[in-house]
């Protein structure tokens, strides 16, 4: 096998890895914004199952809830591999997206909510309208962190068998005996994977940031 | 609103929490033969079983082995590939119809999912590098050297029953591995003196690193291979029992048995 199979056959999973990533996240980021926003806003009892939920979420192992989901709770049913792990992954970001959002929104300062309301604003007009276009901006430095964690995370898939960067470097490596090559090629492609998302993001962030509010 | 959404979720949750919760009765010969194929897990690392070619198909004794067989139920082959570990879960939990990837019968494993006929019967054997300067003239002479193993195997377990727990082999020299071929890697490296594996994919092993050299080989934990099928089954188990009979009769295993293991 010439060195150009080699590589584009491990490759070929960043397609696995690319689209657990692009379920995960903006799911994660769905959920988790909506879980923050109930958390600062609605209200106590609100609070406290958020933060359960928080709790709970990021004190399971991604891996684990990976297992729970495919060979426990969806026994008998047709959820695939690729979904299971996806959703997984998607839940355990959630958690964390919705305390850097949380983090986000609570560091606009409570000040311009109550003068957005001193103007006629209505409460949802004001976060609607004041806050979250401060908090987005915000929450764009650590939400780059967790984008990366999360397509490293989606090597986890690897365990259910989806043929994704990892697993396809682990076959490969098996058929060769040529380990330390397919390793390495797997972390070259993650690595410019997770830069290409970081540098994007940080292009983001610029473009987005208020002259008059640094 | 956004309370609607969230509460939509979570029954969405509990749906399926109960959905998965509902036990299918039928037998799974019944689903193969009405969605007219069979769906079966392996873990394709493990030459020459089951591992990729040049092209990254899937290749090896089992792999053939399968594919006349689900020929002979007349049906379509779906390859699951999956790490080993992961297999018998998916059989388990109707993920998989069966299982084929160098399987040993195994009392844990009896008690979530069945097992068909062995089809072919294996051994195990010790390799060591040249630099190796001790002796192994009974397999529990590996006691006194580091071993490798790959862990969840069943020489894994030879190894745990017959030299950790009675106290031979310090649990600290025992190195487990996810799988062979990385435990063959530290061997060459020098970190473990002995790695114990299954006699067929170890003869590849040795095969492909001249460094390398069986110093023991018998039937210890090895034995038959079977395919893991979905627990009390009755109906796919006779019918796959009936095929591997068939097969075994007409020659078919022991010519793919000279095909992958022979050189």
């Amino acid at each position: 096998m010439d060195f150009g199979q080699f590589i584009s056959y491990i490759a070929s999973g960043t397609v696995y890895t690319v689209g657990v990533t692009l379920i995960a996240l903006p799911s994660g980021l769905l959920i988790g914004t909506i879980l923050a926003l109930l958390y600062v806003y609605g209200g106590k009892a609100a609070a406290r199952v958020m933060n359960l939920y928080s709790t709970v979420f990021r004190g399971i192992p991604p891996l684990v809830l990976l297992f729970i989901l495919f060979f426990a709770v969806t026994r008998g049913i047709n959820l695939s591999a690729f979904w299971a792990g996806s959703l997984s992954l998607g839940i355990v970001s959630s958690a964390y997206q919705m305390e850097i959002v949380r983090g986000a929104l609570l560091s606009v300062s409570g000040d311009q909510l109550m003068a957005a309301r001193a103007i006629g604003m209505s409460r949802l007009q004001s976060i609607r309208y004041v806050v979250l276009p401060q908090a987005v901006r915000l929450a764009i430095p650590p939400w780059s962190n967790e984008a990366a964690i999360v397509i490293k995370d989606s090597s986890l898939v690897y365990a259910l068998g989806v043929p994704e960067i990892l697993r396809r470097a682990q076959l490969i490596g098996a058929s060769s005996q040529r380990y330390l090559l397919a390793y390495l090629s797997a972390a070259v492609i993650y690595f410019l994977l997770v830069f290409g998302t970081t540098r994007l993001l940080a292009v983001l962030e610029k473009k987005l940031t208020i002259p008059s509010n640094p | 609103m956004k309370k609607r959404f969230l509460l939509l979720v979570a029954l969405v949750l509990v749906a399926a929490m109960l959905v998965g919760c509902t036990t299918e009765t039928d037998s799974v010969l019944d689903k193969i033969n009405q969605a007219g194929k069979v769906v079966v897990g392996t873990s394709a690392d493990y030459p020459p079983y089951e591992y990729i070619d040049e092209a990254g198909n899937k290749t090896g004794f089992d792999i053939d082995l399968m594919t006349e067989i689900a020929k002979r139920m007349g049906v379509e082959l779906e390859w699951v590939d999956m790490p080993f570990d992961s297999l018998v879960a998916a059989v388990d939990s109707g993920k998989l119809d069966m299982s084929i990837s160098c399987f040993n019968y195994d009392e844990e494993r009896d008690k979530t999912v069945d097992f068909s006929e062995a089809y072919y019967t294996t051994e195990d054997a010790f390799v060591v590098t040249s630099a190796f300067a001790g002796t192994i003239t009974v397999p529990e002479d590996a006691a006194n050297y580091k071993v490798g193993v790959q862990s969840g195997t069943v020489q894994d377990g030879w190894l745990t029953d017959n030299l950790v727990t009675p106290g031979l082999l310090p649990e600290a020299s025992l190195s487990r591995y996810e799988r062979v071929d990385q435990a063959a890697l530290d061997l060459a490296n020098g970190r473990i003196d002995v790695l114990m594996g299954d006699y067929v994919p170890i003869q590849a092993l040795v095969a492909q690193n001249p460094d390398l050299q069986v110093v023991y080989h018998g039937e210890l934990s090895t034995g038959p291979i079977n395919i893991v099928l979905p627990d009390g089954d009755a109906a796919l188990k006779a019918e796959v029992d009936r095929i591997i009979k068939e097969l075994q009769a007409e020659g078919f295993i022991d010519q793919l048995a000279v095909k992958y293991f022979s050189e």
